[in-house]
């Protein structure tokens, strides 16, 4: 029980960590899950935000992959709760006043402040997954080249990272 | 706000949710809601997309309930949110469930290294996009900097670094923008020309 709580209440206050893009929050997100409460190791957390990439929906459902591995259903169910729930009342609630309230200085402020913070958060989560998933030459190769073919616009993303992944299981098997 | 019916409204999410694979997941909803089916308007569509942005919270099921607010109200905001994450949940799950049950055997923990490589080089440029995009002046530059480095190399713990750094931006943005703050929402122009993409 105690731990469901602690699990439940780990993704409610993830999500508000969100600023600016799910990726955000992946720094956060690994240093709980996996340095924090060990729910999953460092490997497990990146196959599971790959999969979670790979598979349709929010990228941040990876809430409902690591609630899983920690507690099953149960846990699976709780984390996502957690994670849209809450900011998904609050986007309502804004979303009902922001009509009136989106040319406001206080608001205008709030906003350019708030977008450097999480083109920043954003950047770390990057970093953080490629701190695990790239770890030689070969993975560092396969990163660039999904990242160029991304970069053209002509190849679609999913192609992009499954073609990383053949290539890759070429060339290790 | 406009009333769409609520069996429209969760049929097209739910086909936008599971279409909507890899990148570039906002764009899926401007396609199926602005081009394809027009039921509302581009400008309407940037609006709720840059505020989506600004909401903490995964900002694909924030945009989702924020359109679906507009198209039927409260009704439209919950199902809209249920109609993309529910279908996405259950196949991760299933997912997770061949992961754990050993399905991703050697040849599988192989796959993975690969593509998992993959999704870093694909984050990294939508990231980059989105930070040519929405970067403006240096002061944005130096704060998004130092959150960065705060949060990746340094490893600190975000709350803290969130509250000095939005008070750091805060302040900040207060020096630089009393004159240019009257005009409306800065990012609107920038949403509205190449909308970025976010992975949420």
């Amino acid at each position: 029980m105690a731990s469901l709580a602690l699990l439940t209440w780990t993704f409610v206050w993830l999500s508000f960590l969100c600023v600016g893009g799910g990726l955000g929050v992946i720094p956060e997100m690994e240093r709980q899950a996996v340095t924090v409460h060990r729910w999953l190791s460092a490997r497990e957390f990146v196959d599971g935000y790959t999969l979670a990439q790979l598979t349709p929906g929010p990228n941040m459902l990876i809430a409902v992959f690591v609630g899983d591995r920690a507690h099953g259903l149960l846990g699976a169910l709780l984390a996502g709760l957690a994670m849209f729930a809450p900011t998904s009342v609050l986007a309502i609630v804004v979303s009902h006043h922001w009509q009136q309230w989106r040319r406001r200085p206080w608001a205008v402020i709030a906003e350019r402040a708030l977008v450097p913070v999480g083109v920043g958060l954003m950047a770390g989560g990057v970093y953080t997954l490629g701190r695990t998933a790239i770890h030689d030459l070969t993975t560092a190769a396969l990163a660039a080249l999904a990242a160029l073919a991304v970069a053209t616009d002509r190849v679609p993303p999913v192609l992009a990272i499954l073609s990383a992944g053949l290539i890759g299981w070429l060339l290790w098997r | 706000m406009r009333q769409v019916s609520l069996l429209r409204l969760i049929v097209v999410f739910a086909w936008t949710g599971i279409s909507s694979l890899g990148g570039g997941r906002s764009a899926y909803f401007h396609e199926a809601l602005v081009r394809r089916r027009r039921l509302i308007s581009h400008d309407e569509f940037v609006q709720d997309f840059t505020l989506s942005q600004v909401l903490p919270g995964p900002n694909f099921s924030n945009l989702a309930v924020v359109l679906g607010y507009r198209l039927a109200g409260f009704a439209g905001g919950f199902w809209g949110l249920l109609a993309v994450v529910v279908p996405g949940a259950l196949i991760l799950l299933a997912a997770g469930a061949l992961y754990a049950g050993g399905a991703f055997g050697a040849t599988a923990a192989l796959l993975m290294r690969g593509l998992s490589a993959g999704v870093v080089g694909l984050v990294a440029v939508t990231s980059l996009r989105i930070v040519h995009g929405s970067l403006r002046g240096l002061r944005a530059v130096v704060v998004a900097l130092l959150t960065f480095v705060a949060v990746g190399p340094l490893r600190l713990p975000t709350v803290a670094v969130v509250l000095v750094m939005v008070a750091v931006s805060v302040a900040l943005q207060w020096g630089a923008g009393a004159g240019a703050a009257a005009g409306p929402l800065a990012t609107d122009s920038a949403a509205g020309s190449a909308l970025p993409d976010e992975e949420a």
